[in-house]
């Protein structure tokens, strides 16, 4: 059900398909060499990269802390839980919307916030800037995600018990030491999980950026998942939107081998088992 | 047990030592952890849900005091005008139906299917039988941006482009793999004997599945419609490229265009983004245990 698809991706993607009949002619590499001879990809590259890197390291670094609050086990604070849950059940097009709404400039909720408590300097037009709207956007998608990350992490920090805590520091382990050695190692499995579930979400991920900004100021937000799309169906150019879209399995492909060859092999079909 | 649960340790250890003090020290050092823990929920809690509050304030506030300065969180007067307005907008309530009906279509026949499915994979021997894993991983774990192409060529030589028909086929290939594997998982668990003794007493196959089997399966069934329900709800890129103009739209379509000749509305925008919440907010809420127990199982096996 997936093969045939991409299969046929790898037809199109050395071909030149003609349309409104989709008649296709061969045309060997010619497509990937005008992607590759394109000078915005490079660009297109590095700005997808630092997307899924900030994502991933965003949320993971949220979704760690908010975990470790979580799992102290206060009393009273599994109301608190439910509602940081909030972000995450919620449609991703309606998150980018309330983020688009709230960095509004001048009439945005941050911005208006910010000049009434006397920091008008740091208001500014958070989306319309190219400097600003990458980042904008990465903390509007780490926001929807975070909380994903922390029920994971919760899940496997269920599995240590209290002892090897307790034992540990009654040998005298200061707290980072409990960290490194008994947090870290216990919740290594459903790292490895989440790691390669929010890295294909970030590479893939189109409702966020295409709401909020459409790849746009001046192709500041726009990563490889956008340039398929605009590729192929805004500039009706599918043997290159093919190409686009072999190129980045390949590196689909590529992660996933560096991190089965990291990981030693095998976690991944654990983690489906 | 986290590093924040011990902090209160060293004070314990002290305590045992100097009769004295011991209740006041370990007190404090509670009370402190106490408070720790507290600020530290309470700031990812404001970080979740300040943002929220905005959105539903700003549903709930008449059209002047959204861009009354200084902003205004709490709407006075509370207005329900912009979901009036939400629930006379033909374009939203249009998105709203197509969605619904593609969202059952693909839970019911991913349901069927995957009972099917799910029990040949699960009872019988074939040749072929480890693809099902595969084409589990790969649809979960290869860029969907990579098959719009082939899909869109697809729906065009099947005249199901701009259908609704059209995107509920899309989707199925998404939730196939995954709702085969879920309930074939869940089959495997179930004893094999309770079905023998019921064939043995005469009983056919497919009542053996609906009388016996379905009955018992019943988790992985709410757990395969859940999850294809939010799919196909939640879901934009496949419902924005292989749906044209406003008549086969779905509402994440409709609200990510929301616009008209005078801008956006971000009253009625909110209003409707509100609605739409409400199923994925309750089915997530309600599903994060599962969804988080399967995932993070073989993990900790492992």
């Amino acid at each position: 059900m997936m093969i045939y698809p991409t299969l046929q991706t790898l037809r199109f993607s050395i071909s030149a398909v003609r349309l409104p009949t989709f008649e296709t002619t061969f045309v060997g590499l010619a497509n990937f060499a005008a992607v590759i001879g394109d000078s915005a990809t490079g660009l297109l590259l590095e700005r997808t990269i630092w997307w899924v890197v900030g994502t991933v390291v965003l949320r993971f670094v949220l979704g760690f802390l908010a975990a470790l609050v979580f799992n102290a086990k206060v009393r009273g604070t599994t109301w608190m839980r439910v509602l940081v849950l909030l972000p995450w059940t919620i449609p991703a097009v309606v998150a980018a919307n309330l983020w688009r709404w709230i960095l509004q400039s001048d009439s945005g909720i941050l911005d208006q916030s910010l000049t009434a408590w006397g920091l008008t300097g740091w208001a500014r037009n958070w989306l319309g800037n190219p400097h600003t709207a990458l980042p904008a956007v990465m903390i509007a998608y780490s926001w929807a995600g975070f909380p994903f990350i922390m029920l994971l992490i919760l899940a496997g920090l269920r599995g240590v018990p209290g002892e090897q805590y307790e034992a540990a520091s009654v040998d005298g382990a200061n707290w980072w030491q409990l960290f490194r050695f008994i947090t870290v190692p216990a919740v290594k499995g459903v790292l490895a999980i989440a790691l390669i579930l929010e890295t294909v979400s970030a590479v893939n991920s189109f409702d966020t950026l295409t709401v909020m900004t459409g790849g746009g100021p001046a192709n500041a937000t726009q990563t490889w998942s956008l340039a398929i799309y605009r590729a192929g169906f805004v500039d009706f150019n599918l043997g290159g939107a093919s190409a686009l879209s072999v190129l980045m399995f390949l590196g689909a492909l590529v992660l996933l081998a560096v991190y089965s060859a990291a990981n030693r092999g095998g976690q991944v079909k654990q983690a489906w088992r | 047990m986290t590093p924040l649960e011990t902090h209160g340790r060293p004070a314990q250890a002290r305590g045992l030592t100097a009769a004295g003090p011991r209740i006041t020290k370990k007190q404090t050092a509670r009370v402190g952890r106490y408070v720790l823990v507290y600020a530290c929920g309470l700031f990812f809690v404001c970080f979740s849900v300040v943002p929220l509050i905005w959105g539903v304030s700003t549903a709930l506030k008449t059209t002047n005091d959204q861009y009354a300065y200084p902003p205004k969180w709490i709407p006075d007067p509370v207005t329900f005008e912009h979901f009036i307005s939400v629930l006379h907008n033909a374009a939203i309530i249009r998105g709203f139906v197509n969605t619904v009906i593609v969202a059952t279509s693909t839970t019911a026949i991913a349901l069927a299917v995957g009972i099917l499915g799910g029990y040949g994979f699960s009872r019988f021997r074939f040749p072929g039988r480890n693809t099902l894993l595969w084409s589990v991983l790969f649809t979960q774990l290869f860029p969907r941006v990579v098959v719009i192409v082939p899909f869109f060529i697809t729906l065009r030589h099947l005249h199901l482009m701009n259908t609704l028909p059209g995107l509920v086929l899309v989707y199925l290939m998404v939730v196939f793999p995954v709702s085969i594997w879920l309930i074939k998982g869940f089959f495997d668990s179930l004893p094999v004997e309770i079905e023998e003794a019921a064939v043995v007493d005469g009983c056919t196959i497919p009542r053996l599945l609906w009388r016996i089997v379905l009955p018992m399966a019943k988790p992985a069934l709410v757990a395969v419609a859940m999850y294809s329900f939010i799919l196909a709800w939640n879901e934009f890129l496949f419902a924005l490229v292989f749906t044209q103009g406003l008549d086969k739209r779905l509402l994440s379509v409709a609200l990510a265009f929301f616009i008209d000749e005078n801008g956006i509305r971000w009253g009625d925008l909110m209003a409707a983004s509100l609605l739409m919440s409400i199923p994925a907010v309750i089915v997530f809420t309600f599903s994060q245990r599962l969804l988080v127990r399967g995932l993070s199982e073989g993990a900790l096996r492992g």
